[in-house]
């Protein structure tokens, strides 16, 4: 399993644990809030009934004291509180009643209740009738009758059952919004809780994964840095087994003309007496029996002047060798000096020479540089792609119209690949590695050539602290693939001692 | 070839004596008959244009010109060039350099040192006869102190 994955796996569970808390946290509030309403309706509720229920009681006993008094002191103004305890009485009755629609608990009490009140007032009524008729004897028999006293119980002991009862559920409504505040509280407290061990979770998961990803990154970092090293330490190596080379060959080559310009030189020197010589044997008449005169004008004139032809011949063929080794050898020395180019343009103008040959042959040429610019030495550049681009049309297949494709792309931070392919007579492959060397040729030997257009090219690319190497199938094309450093300038400096 | 009525000796400085010898037919065929004294070693050389000394006394009162080889045995003709330019009595001596190597930096460094000519020796005899009968004519015309 990759580890993005896992890491995606967790992080996302944990995120779908946090949202679960979240949900229930914010639907128990809401349930809260809803509890919470509903308490407070039944408490104000209840709240109604119990002052219902006072202010009932305290208007009946205002009523009874009034009649009291009145009774007792028979003064009229005593019935002032009497009378408006009555007049009020209805209203505090249906103020109760309405308040305890609906609550079977209070509604069954209330026929008794009523019946008990219109006794009450009855009997009240019946003694400030007859006291204020003047007989007061009669009014207070009827009081010791105990009636009144009785219903006064009765109605007092259903209205305190009332209060007694409203207390109770009010009590409990109070027990149980705390009890309700208590939960949410603890959920709140457990979901933040959870939450917090979600986030912690995931911040520790995410926390691993970065540094996970970091270290990795950082193990990339130090195996690139590695290759990087070793490919620029492999460059520098090739760079100075060449330079090596070149130094080698410059010395060889230089101590070789020196006797080659005596051998032509003596050789001259030798035609021009020879050249004497013979005009003297041919001025003195010829002898034909003398045996040893036939030889020797046998080698004055035939012998001599071909062993010579010889010796010439390959002493130019020594020196125009031992002038390609120098042009290696002195282009190799040479200074270079690096510069930022437009590869896009360098290809181009390098192609623009070649092309009239293509297109004059029904050929293609396509270019594609992904690579804005380089900087290298011009002049090496230009000759490795010059060469490469003369040989794409000097090898071609007979009767096959060329069709040359050069790509560039950066194949690293800091190397550069150009593909120079063909569809020409192609490199058989046990000839592949031998193109590259001194002198050496392959294939049908049917164009002018000393072999040594390639190993100046890699000698050239070598300097430059490239490389290029071939793939290629005979009669089908080849592919000239070269590498180059995209800055110079780094492995020049690096090179300084 | 005379410089204020005295004939001038040609000092040649040349490790290879195949060299030599053809410079010399060559230079005498361009019709130039001077003394040609050769040198072999840089060493003897300079010993006989700076003297053993090398305070250059010797040539005070002479009449040189030097043809100079820059690869030889005992040391670089380079040197010998520049212990020539820098002395007060021989650093007016005309200097033919004549050699193999046909490096530019050598050829600019030559020339740097105050060398008055440099001829490459061309493997091609016809070239090379040429370049010295060249030099032959070049001697008739230089102004040799």
């Amino acid at each position: 399993m990759k580890p993005g994955s896992s890491f995606v796996r967790s992080t996302m569970l944990m995120l779908a644990v946090g949202i679960v808390i979240l949900l229930v946290i914010v639907a128990s509030s809401l349930w809260l809030v809803h509890q919470n309403a509903k308490y407070s309706d039944q408490t104000a509720e209840l709240r109604r009934v119990r002052s219902a229920t006072i202010d009932l009681f305290s208007t009946i006993q205002s009523a009874e004291s009034g009649q009291r008094g009145f009774l007792l002191t028979e003064e009229p103004s005593y019935l002032d509180p009497y009378a408006e305890a009555i007049s009020q009485l209805p209203a505090r009755r249906a103020t109760l009643s309405k308040n305890i629609v609906g609550k079977p608990e209070y509604e069954t009490h209330l026929a008794e209740l009523d019946a008990l009140i219109d006794g009450k007032v009855k009997e009240m009524e019946g003694t400030i009738t007859s006291a204020r008729a003047g007989d007061r004897t009669a009014a207070l028999d009827m009081v010791a009758t105990d009636a009144g006293k009785n219903s006064m119980y009765a109605i007092r002991r259903i209205l305190e059952g009332f209060l007694a009862q409203t207390d109770e559920r009010l009590r409990v409504i109070v027990v149980d919004q705390l009890s309700a505040a208590n939960s949410l509280q603890w959920v709140t407290l457990g979901g933040a809780i959870a939450i917090l061990l979600v986030v912690g979770g995931s911040v520790a998961i995410i926390l691993q994964h970065v540094r996970d990803l970091s270290r990795a990154h950082a193990e990339l970092a130090i195996l690139n840095a590695g290759l990087e090293t070793r490919v620029e330490e492999r460059t520098l190596d090739l760079m100075r087994a060449n330079d090596e080379i070149q130094r080698f060959a410059y010395i060889v080559t230089h101590d070789l003309r020196a006797p080659l310009v005596n051998i032509m030189g003596f050789l001259s020197e030798f035609e021009n007496g020879l050249k004497d010589l013979r005009s003297h044997m041919l001025a003195a008449p010829e002898k034909q029996t003398d045996e040893s005169e036939r030889l020797a004008r046998l080698a004055v004139e035939e012998e001599l002047p071909e062993a010579m032809g010889f010796i010439r011949s390959s002493t130019r063929k020594m020196d125009s060798l031992i002038n390609a080794i120098l042009k290696i050898s002195r282009d190799g020395r040479r200074k270079l000096m690096p510069e930022t180019l437009d590869l896009k343009a360098t290809i181009n103008a390098t192609a623009a020479s070649i092309y009239h040959q293509i297109s004059a042959s029904g050929g293609e040429l396509e270019i594609s540089v992904d690579v804005p610019q380089i900087t290298t030495d011009r002049f090496s550049l230009d000759q490795i792609l010059g060469n490469l681009l003369d040989n794409a049309v000097k090898y071609q297949k007979p009767g096959r119209p060329l069709k040359l494709a050069i790509t560039a792309h950066a194949e690293s931070r800091n190397r550069i690949r150009i593909d120079v392919a063909d569809n020409g007579r192609g490199i058989a492959e046990r000839d592949q590695e031998r193109i590259f060397e001194l002198f050496r040729r392959a294939g049908d030997q049917d164009q002018p050539g000393e072999g040594i257009g390639l190993a100046y090219v890699r000698s050239l690319i070598r300097n430059l602290g490239g490389d290029i190497i071939v793939r290629s199938e005979l009669d089908s094309g080849s592919t000239f693939i070269l590498t180059l450093p995209s800055d110079l300038t780094k492995i020049v400096r690096s090179m300084e001692p | 070839m005379k410089a204020t009525g005295q004939e001038v000796t040609i000092v040649m400085i040349e490790d290879d004596e195949g060299h030599a010898r053809l410079i010399e037919k060559n230079v005498r065929r361009a019709g130039v008959h001077n003394e040609i004294v050769p040198f072999t070693l840089g060493k003897k050389a300079l010993d006989f244009i700076l003297g053993e000394a090398r305070d250059g006394e010797v040539s005070k009162d002479r009449y040189l010109l030097v043809l100079l080889d820059l690869n030889l045995p005992d040391m670089s003709g380079i040197d010998i060039l520049e212990q020539i330019k820098s002395n007060e009595h021989t650093r007016r001596l005309p200097v033919v350099v004549l050699t193999t190597t046909d490096d530019e930096r050598e050829i600019q460094k030559c020339y740097d040192l105050g060398a008055n000519v440099y001829i490459t020796k061309p493997v091609d005899y016809e070239g090379f006869a040429t370049a010295i009968r060249n030099l032959g004519l070049f001697f008739s015309v230089i102004q040799v102190p």
